[in-house]
């Protein structure tokens, strides 16, 4: 049995080619049912992501690759030489290592961003409910998931912001922990501002307090995060009860000052305020991170804290590969001894049929024997077989080699052995 | 077979385990750190044998000299950060308390004494209770020190923008802040309460207070000190710098009143 996948993404393809690839959730069964049927192949399960679109298959030998291909290309509309020129074609043990890679967040744009695995996982029940998972491909995708989650909880690839909203919240949970309890305060409707306080009010945030020049404005921001408009010019008593405060106003002076902050710092038990101020030029006095208690983070501090986890990502993506390449050897392995399996019986068996029927002939001719002496020659002859067998079985459980040279192997013992 | 056999096999598995969670650090490899965890628990599983070895063979609870007292406090510790890791995944407690148990234990094996009979003339609930007490109050205490650390470097990363190694392995600001008061205030009321067992003691024994010794002057500068930080945190006025000054003099007065412990 082979793996093939055939397939293209953000690398070997403008979105202009993966758009007219790309397989919506609605038409997601018909095409498993056109792969399915094409000549050759077993098994079949479509990933179609905005960055990817790839067939993986399962067949009996690699012939499929071009039935594949035609509908791909049928699909797309585009000329078949122009499209190859995007594709990549892969085979069994690449499969592997690229289903690990995927899932794994390993060949993702942003590497090692989550959305992936749930994506990996909803191709899986898509091709399960439809009934076009054959058994090996059915191992690979749960190899794939428990080999995606090894490589997540072992190496932490994906717990680090690369974005600045993000890197704004992964700092507030550093420091806050939950974020459920907290209060925020929104000045100025820019646009990262915004952005920052939709992730923060994400977690859960208990209240959202908007401040903007312009009241309206205000407003319609806080009816969106589903918080309270205040005026802009009396910030000061909300300072006190919010935890997080988020300025992108344009205003060319600083909005927030050091005094401001210590008034509203002594007047509450929490004696801890994170302040990001997302405009330029800065609205909150850089005096204030020399505050107890006081955090702040400016704009390129926040950048500089998603590049930095950007390299931090680069660098588990090195473990994760050891771990991937790990997972592949061992479930080649594992296929490996698993398609060895019938010939390994037929072999047994075969030799125990003629084990059994030398014995009894030999017995005949002996004549009456004790039960201990006919117990000694039963070992002896089993274990003749079985030292026969001892080498023969460990090559075709051997996984070293190419695939057509443990097929070619397999069928030198089958001859030898006179199996059907 | 040597009773001291398993205080052994707890050291090199104290050993082991720490040097492995210490490597961690430089591998920044979860499994290496999980890999420290197992045999560190392997090691208080020994210790706990050991300690049931000296209360069989003596009959009273091992605290009646240095060795015995530096044990049974290392042991306590150990089980507070276990429970409190298996609670909130503290990774970098681990990197304060395994040295500092490791050395408590290293203490007790170096200094080591003889399984001794408590002097049948001391034996009272009220010194039962005040040595109980105040070894398990100065265990609490110094997980709460471990978490005061935390607390301070967490919040010199943030101030300073730079992430440090210990970074990922240590827990939110307000965690670390919680632990810290809930271990120091939990400890402070044991250990007071150690404290006035052993002065009631004292006054039965001896009809005096407190005899001025190391260890007494020590316990007592020690309780100062706690109860300077834990007003720190009730009063909301933390100063970061300033609360680790005291918690490292704490932690020296602390070490000091545990050396002064004598056969008793």
């Amino acid at each position: 049995m082979s793996l093939v996948l055939v397939g293209l993404n953000h690398r070997t393809a403008s979105v202009a080619v993966r758009e007219r690839l790309s397989i919506a959730e609605a038409q997601v069964a018909t095409a498993l049912g056109e792969v399915r049927t094409l000549a050759g192949v077993d098994g079949a399960a479509l990933l179609s992501t905005c960055n990817r679109v790839e067939v993986i298959v399962s067949a009996n030998g690699e012939d499929v690759i071009e039935g594949v291909v035609g509908w791909l290309t049928g699909r797309s509309g585009a000329d078949r030489t122009e499209l190859e020129k995007h594709l990549y074609i892969l085979r069994h043990e690449d499969v592997i290592k690229h289903m690990f890679r995927v899932a794994s967040g390993l060949d993702s744009m942003v590497i090692g961003e989550p959305q992936i695995g749930g994506q990996v996982r909803a191709a899986f029940a898509a091709a399960q409910s439809n009934g076009t998972l054959d058994s090996l491909l059915q191992r690979l995708f749960e190899e794939t998931m428990r080999v995606a989650k090894k490589v997540r909880s072992d190496t932490g690839i994906g717990e680090h912001a690369v974005s600045v909203p993000y890197a704004a919240v992964e700092l507030a949970r550093k420091i806050f922990g939950e974020l459920r309890d907290l209060q925020a305060l929104l000045l100025g409707a820019g646009e990262i501002g915004e952005l920052t306080a939709e992730h923060l009010n994400g977690f859960g945030l208990k209240q959202i307090f908007v401040a903007n020049r312009s009241h309206d404005r205000a407003k319609q921001l806080a009816e969106r995060f589903n918080g309270e408009a205040i005026y802009f010019d009396a910030i000061e008593p909300y300072l006190a009860t919010c935890h997080i405060v988020i300025a992108s106003t344009a205003a060319p002076h600083y909005v927030i000052e050091p005094a401001h902050v210590e008034r509203a710092l002594a007047a509450r038990k929490s004696r801890t305020l994170f302040l990001i101020d997302l405009s330029v030029p800065r609205n909150i006095d850089p005096a204030i991170a020399r505050i107890e208690g006081a955090y702040l983070y400016n704009i390129d501090d926040l950048q500089q804290v998603a590049d930095a986890n950007r390299e931090l990502r680069q660098q588990k993506a090195e473990q994760a590969e050891v771990i991937v390449s790990r997972e592949v050897d061992s479930f080649r392995g594992r296929l490996i001894a698993q398609d060895a399996v019938p010939t390994i019986l037929e072999l047994q068996q075969r030799l125990e049929v003629i084990r059994a029927g030398e014995l009894e002939k030999c017995l005949r001719r002996l004549g009456p024997i004790t039960a201990e002496q006919r117990e000694a020659v039963e070992m002896l002859t089993t274990q003749m077989v079985n030292k026969i067998l001892h080498y023969p079985i460990l090559r075709l459980k051997d996984s070293a080699g190419a695939p057509h040279e443990r097929e070619s192997l397999r069928q030198t013992i089958r001859k030898i052995f006179g199996l059907r | 077979m040597n009773p001291n056999a398993t205080l052994y096999a707890t050291l090199l598995l104290y050993g082991a385990g720490t040097l492995v969670a210490l490597g961690s650090l430089f591998t920044r490899a979860k499994r290496m750190q999980q890999s420290g965890l197992v045999l560190m628990i392997g090691g208080w599983v020994t210790h706990t044998i050991w300690i049931g070895t000296i209360c069989a063979r003596t009959g009273h609870p091992p605290l009646t000299n240095l060795p015995e007292a530096a044990s049974f406090v290392a042991w306590t510790v150990l089980a507070a950060d276990m429970v409190l890791f298996f609670r909130y995944r503290v990774d970098a407690a681990s990197f304060f308390v395994y040295p500092l148990v490791l050395m408590m234990l290293t203490v007790a094996a170096v200094v080591r004494e003889p399984f001794a009979q408590m002097n049948p003339a001391l034996r009272s609930n009220i010194f039962t209770t005040h040595v109980l007490l105040s070894t398990v109050g100065v265990a609490a205490l110094l997980v709460g020190l471990a978490f005061t650390l935390l607390f301070f470097l967490q919040d010199r990363s943030l101030r300073s923008k730079q992430r440090g190694r210990l970074w990922e392995w240590i827990p939110n600001l307000e965690v670390c802040r919680t632990l810290s008061y809930r271990m120091l205030a939990v400890g402070f009321s044991i250990y007071t309460l150690g404290i006035l067992a052993g002065i009631l003691w004292s006054y039965r024994t001896t009809a005096e207070l407190i005899d001025l010794r190391v260890k007494q002057v020590g316990a007592v500068v020690a309780w100062v000190l706690f109860a300077v930080l834990l007003q720190s945190y009730i009063s909301g006025s933390v100063r970061v710098r300033r609360m680790v000054v005291i918690s490292a003099c704490a932690f020296v007065a602390i070490v000091v009143a545990m050396l002064g412990i004598h056969h008793v």
